[in-house]
């Protein structure tokens, strides 16, 4: 296990990277978010944990673009936005990276990092692409983030569940992005594999980017984040600070022992 | 091909050198097989790879290769097609009244032949984009064109081009001299694209060397031993053409990854802002364009269009093609070279099969054979192993 970074000192006085205040969203009659708040800054790891249906993926969703929320607004950097598609998040500096990882299985590393924003020859020069440009870029990101591949070229659908994943977090770094959203990012792990994304999430720390990670692990939580945001029916229902809690008390949060904590 | 960084610094000699083919090796099955057939028919016959036997054998693909072509478009984003021969005869038919009966300059009965192809196969392509399979699309689209031949034949039910420009298109030859001249450019220009492209690693000079060289002889030798008395064939030189075109274009281009991320992960293209819904109508597209050169160079070759245009064997042969050369069925994987690799094994079985005067009925099992074995050994060699996986 990587040693666990302290939050930076100045967190709490700058002005959040992004800003979510009074979001809600239904589906039908079901409430998934009431009237969520939440502030996420550079440089800090943000925990998403709640139980089945506490509205984890929809708020992940409304962040990166998937879903519009009912009511309530996000401001990046004190501007209000209006994200309402992946792409839009992108432009604003929001990366997603899905629980599904969205790898194409049959092409290599650089394809799958660079993959729609592929970097190309001017028209005069036939629109080729710039597989040399690419290659380093790729090669820097990946370095970056220590993650090691045994091959450029081959395609990554026969690479180990840790070398995908981080593959799809460094793809998310090609357009170097403020705000990292990773849904789920050790489910399918194993132990060694599970202690390698960790540590890509405390490099992206380190590199001065925000972080909001969704986790049924408690564990990986208590590890990495600097804040555990607990959401319980679609409410934010507690939050927590690196220290101020224990497993028991996250637990407690999460099924409605004590209601009303926050 | 892709891109070439082979991490293998300080590995054993027997890993560089894997190294250095790693992933290029996916035309090795079909290759083989290749050099099986022709192995076999040589030995029983030294006319089979005679110069002149050899153009023939190309001039009879032609057809086939062009097709199959634009099937490995569309079996590289994971669609099928089962309409494009009997449109390639619809197309042919429309240039042959247009050129022929109608006496408008070819050029233009052409640009309306292949207009034809291509609204048509992207009419089919819309309907599966909104979610009916391929195969049901382009099996009632098949039905349907064999209905439009009948309507765009005359009621003599063919139109014989024979001593026409139209004929002109099979037989005419490109000079020599200019052949070679075009040849040398090429080789030239991707000799000198490659060295630019070459990483510093020593892995990547080699491979531009062997490439280079292994282009050269094919490129001159190919010009050679194809040339007849005046000069190369014209369909050796459009399937040419149109085969280093689709090669520039699937590997050197953003379509190109484009096409083959949509084959391999729809979902993941979509998200990556990939236009999906485009990008096969696109493949479509192509295949259309494909279809009406192929059918035009096939009529031009038998000299007339009737209602058998792009029927017969020709459907099933293009398909069969892109896969015995390696195309998969499931999208994502494969590359333009199979089209032509294949169209030569299924080609040189009938070939040497009537060379060698054996009964038809041996084409049949030998080319079924193949096609089962070639696409077998791709299977094994993809998964690395004799046996299939236990669940």
């Amino acid at each position: 296990m990587p040693p666990a970074v302290p939050p930076s000192a100045d967190s709490a006085t700058t002005t959040p990277f992004l800003q979510i205040s009074g979001v809600s969203k239904h589906f039908g009659g079901v409430r998934a978010l009431h009237e969520v708040d939440l502030d996420l800054r550079r440089g800090e790891v943000i925990a998403l944990v709640g139980d089945n249906g506490a509205g984890k993926s929809t708020l992940v969703n409304v962040v990166s673009g998937v879903q519009r929320p009912d009511s309530g607004v996000l401001h990046v950097n004190g501007v209000e936005v209006r994200l309402d598609s992946p792409r839009a998040a992108a432009a604003v500096g929001i990366h997603t990276v899905y629980q599904d990882l969205s790898l194409c299985d049959n092409l290599d590393a650089v394809k799958n990092l660079f993959l729609g924003l592929e970097e190309t020859d001017p028209w005069w020069r036939g629109r080729t692409l710039r597989r040399r440009a690419m290659e380093r870029r790729a090669r820097e990101v990946l370095d970056s983030m220590s993650v090691r591949l045994r091959s450029f070229t081959a395609p990554v659908g026969g690479m180990s569940g840790g070398q995908r994943q981080g593959i799809a977090i460094c793809r998310a770094l090609v357009s170097d992005p403020s705000l990292v959203l990773l849904d789920e990012p050790t489910a399918a792990l194993g132990v060694s594999q599970r202690a390698e994304v960790l540590d890509l999430i405390l490099r992206l720390k380190e590199d001065n980017r925000g972080v909001l990670v969704i986790s049924h692990d408690l564990k990986d939580v208590q590890h990495v984040a600097d804040r555990v945001v607990v959401l319980r029916l679609g409410s934010k229902v507690a939050e927590f600070s690196r220290g101020d809690y224990t497993s028991s008390d996250l637990v407690a949060a999460i099924t409605g022992a004590h209601e009303g904590v926050a | 091909m892709s891109t070439q960084i082979g991490r293998t610094d300080g590995a054993p000699a027997w890993s560089r050198l894997a190294g250095i083919f790693e992933d290029r090796l996916s035309n090795i099955p079909v290759l083989m097989v290749l050099g099986a057939i022709w192995l076999f028919f040589y030995t029983r016959n030294e006319a089979f790879l005679s110069s002149q036997n050899i153009t023939n054998l190309i001039l009879q693909i032609a057809t086939t290769a062009m097709l199959a072509l634009g099937i490995v478009f569309v079996l590289l984003v994971g669609e099928i097609d089962l309409s494009s021969a009997i449109l390639s005869g619809v197309c042919a038919t429309v240039v042959a009244n247009y050129a022929v009966t109608s006496g408008w300059n070819i050029y233009l009965a052409l640009a309306a032949g292949i207009a034809l192809g291509m609204i048509a196969m992207v009419i089919q392509a819309v309907i599966v984009v909104f979610g009916v399979p391929s195969l049901i699309v382009t099996l009632g689209g098949m039905v349907v064109f064999q209905g439009l031949l009948l309507v765009v034949l005359p009621p003599e039910f063919t139109v014989s081009v024979g001593g026409t420009d139209y004929a002109e298109i099979a037989s005419a030859d490109v000079p020599t001299t200019v052949a070679y001249l075009v040849a040398g450019v090429v080789w030239v220009g991707y000799t000198i694209s490659r060295w630019i492209h070459a990483r510093g690693s020593s892995n990547d000079r080699i491979w531009a060397g062997v490439l280079s060289l292994v282009i050269g002889v094919a490129v001159f030798g190919g010009v050679t031993v194809l040339s007849r008395a005046d000069g190369l064939p014209l369909p050796v030189v459009i399937l040419g053409a149109m085969l280093i075109v689709a090669a520039y274009v699937t590997t050197r281009t953003r379509y190109g990854i484009h096409l083959y991320a949509v084959g391999g992960d729809r979902d993941a293209a979509r998200r990556a802002g990939i236009p999906v819904s485009r990008m096969i109508i696109y493949s479509f597209a192509i295949l259309g364009f494909c279809a009406a050169i192929a059918g035009v160079v096939d009529a031009a070759r038998l000299l007339s269009v009737s209602n058998s245009s792009g029927g017969g064997p020709l459907m099933l042969n293009a398909i069969a093609a892109a896969v015995v050369g390696g195309t998969s069925l499931f999208g994502g994987r494969g590359s333009v070279w199979s089209a032509l690799l294949g169209a030569l094994v299924i080609g040189s079985i009938s070939n040497g099969v009537q060379l060698l005067g054996y009964s038809p009925e041996v084409q049949n099992f030998a080319t079924g054979g193949v096609l089962v074995v070639a696409v077998a050994m791709d299977v094994v060699i993809t998964r690395g192993s004799l046996w299939p996986r236990r669940a």
